[in-house]
């Protein structure tokens, strides 16, 4: 799924250039979405079965 | 007046929104709280919500065609609005990160057990991108349509399901059971809440709202209220306080046991069905929201450029999030129910209140 999220995010990133060239607060906003958008999915591909932050805290809180 | 949405659009939509957790959450959530008795909470619930929604009209009438963030600028200035408005994204993000759970969690344990929630979460995110392409308006009508034929199907379901009424099951209810019948309300009171969502379209409502939209908020209101009291008083009814309180969806193992004249059955499809599209319409809702939010505190022009890294953003953390129905049975009830109440209750009586201070300085302005 990364992949294809990766490919739609350069699709998209080409097709709105100008809009985002446009201002610098769109184009940092974009790329500071896409990158931890795509850090995510990279630290998920690599190990799919981390805890999740509800089991985290559940820990935490009892 | 063709305005873009209307009080009264809003307010089917805020019923459509609230179904699903009156189906899923409420019935498990009282029950648990407040054991056999439970099914009195929505009754109390009432009272908060039609405080709220008070506040809400009241805020609107201040502050004619104006947003939320625009309201809160005029209010507390540009910084603190804004830093405020960031928080309620933070909050619109977890509760859409838990609704695509939920969803994918409904589905999985109704109809397809077998599929991974990979797959549904791709379908939704490719329905909410066609639904919000064509905008808001779209959703709002599509709630305002299909709410009608949802609510008749369930007064057909009620109907069926009144000879399996077991008064045993309800009764004897006393005093005693009144304070945590009172405690268990803040369940519903977390769902009537998103009532708060009008803020944020109130610019599209135009400069004046007539009576009869706000009659519609008030029937919309009364309507939650009356359906999430009806919807729990059946399940406790139906199945006990004790398997409610213990089942993960108990309307839908209450619904596997009714059939029309023993001719038609297996309803539980149908709210399996009216789950999803509640969720589908929220999550459509919310993601609104999220890009209103970006909008203004970063003051973009267009939303939308943002649109599929926030996607991505929001898919992934999904699975951050939450993973099994366990893991969200906890963070609802431990996270989301008091969270909702900080931001639907809360920051609007807060800002009722600045309204009503700075009233005679803002009369002059409008």
């Amino acid at each position: 799924m990364i992949y294809v999220f990766a490919v739609t995010l350069i699709y998209t990133f080409v097709k709105k250039k100008e809009e985002l060239l446009e201002e610098k607060r769109n184009l940092v906003l974009f790329m500071l979405l896409s990158v931890i958008g795509i850090s995510l999915g990279i630290i998920y591909m690599i190990n799919p079965y981390l805890p999740s932050l509800t089991l985290m805290l559940e820990k935490y809180m009892k | 007046m063709n305005r873009e949405v209307t009080l009264r659009q809003t307010a089917f939509m805020y019923l459509f929104i609230s179904l699903s957790p009156i189906l899923r959450q409420i019935p498990n959530a009282v029950a648990s709280e407040a054991g056999r008795s439970g099914y009195l909470s929505p009754l109390w619930s009432l009272v908060p919500i039609f405080l709220l929604t008070a506040i809400l009209i009241a805020v609107i009438k201040t502050f004619p065609g104006l947003n939320i963030y625009e309201i809160m600028v005029q209010l507390i200035g540009k910084f603190f609005a804004k830093l405020i408005i960031f928080l309620y994204l933070l909050w619109i993000l977890l509760s859409i990160v838990s609704k695509i759970n939920i969803y994918a969690l409904t589905i999985q344990f109704t109809l397809m057990p077998q599929t991974r929630s990979n797959y549904f979460m791709i379908i939704l995110i490719l329905l909410v991108y066609f639904a919000l392409n064509r905008g808001a308006k779209t959703v709002f009508r599509f709630s305002e349509f299909t709410l009608g034929p949802i609510l008749f199907l369930f007064a057909v379901l009620f109907l069926c399901a009144l000879t399996r009424l077991r008064t045993d099951y309800l009764l004897p209810v006393s005093t005693i059971n009144i304070p945590s019948t009172i405690f268990a309300s803040k369940d519903v009171i977390a769902v009537g809440g998103n009532i708060i969502v009008i803020l944020f379209f109130a610019d599209k409502f135009g400069i004046t709202i007539t009576k009869s939209q706000i009659r519609k908020l008030w029937g919309g209101v009364l309507v939650f209220v009356i359906l999430s009291f009806v919807i729990t008083i059946f399940t406790f009814g139906i199945t006990g306080a004790d398997f409610t309180a213990s089942a993960s969806f108990p309307f839908y193992m209450t619904v596997k046991s009714i059939s029309f004249f023993n001719i038609f059955e297996r309803f539980e499809v149908l709210v399996t069905l009216f789950c999803v599209l509640s969720d589908f319409i929220a999550i459509c809702i919310m993601a609104f929201l999220v890009l209103r939010c970006f909008e203004w505190i970063f003051n973009l022009k267009q939303g939308k450029i943002i649109a599929v890294p926030l996607t991505v953003l929001i898919f992934y953390l999904t699975y951050y999030i939450s993973s099994t129905q366990f893991e969200f049975n906890f963070l609802y009830r431990t996270i989301i129910v008091n969270v909702n109440l900080i931001f639907q209750y809360v920051i609007p009586a807060l800002l009722g209140f600045l309204c009503l201070i700075k009233r005679k300085k803002i009369q002059k302005q409008f």
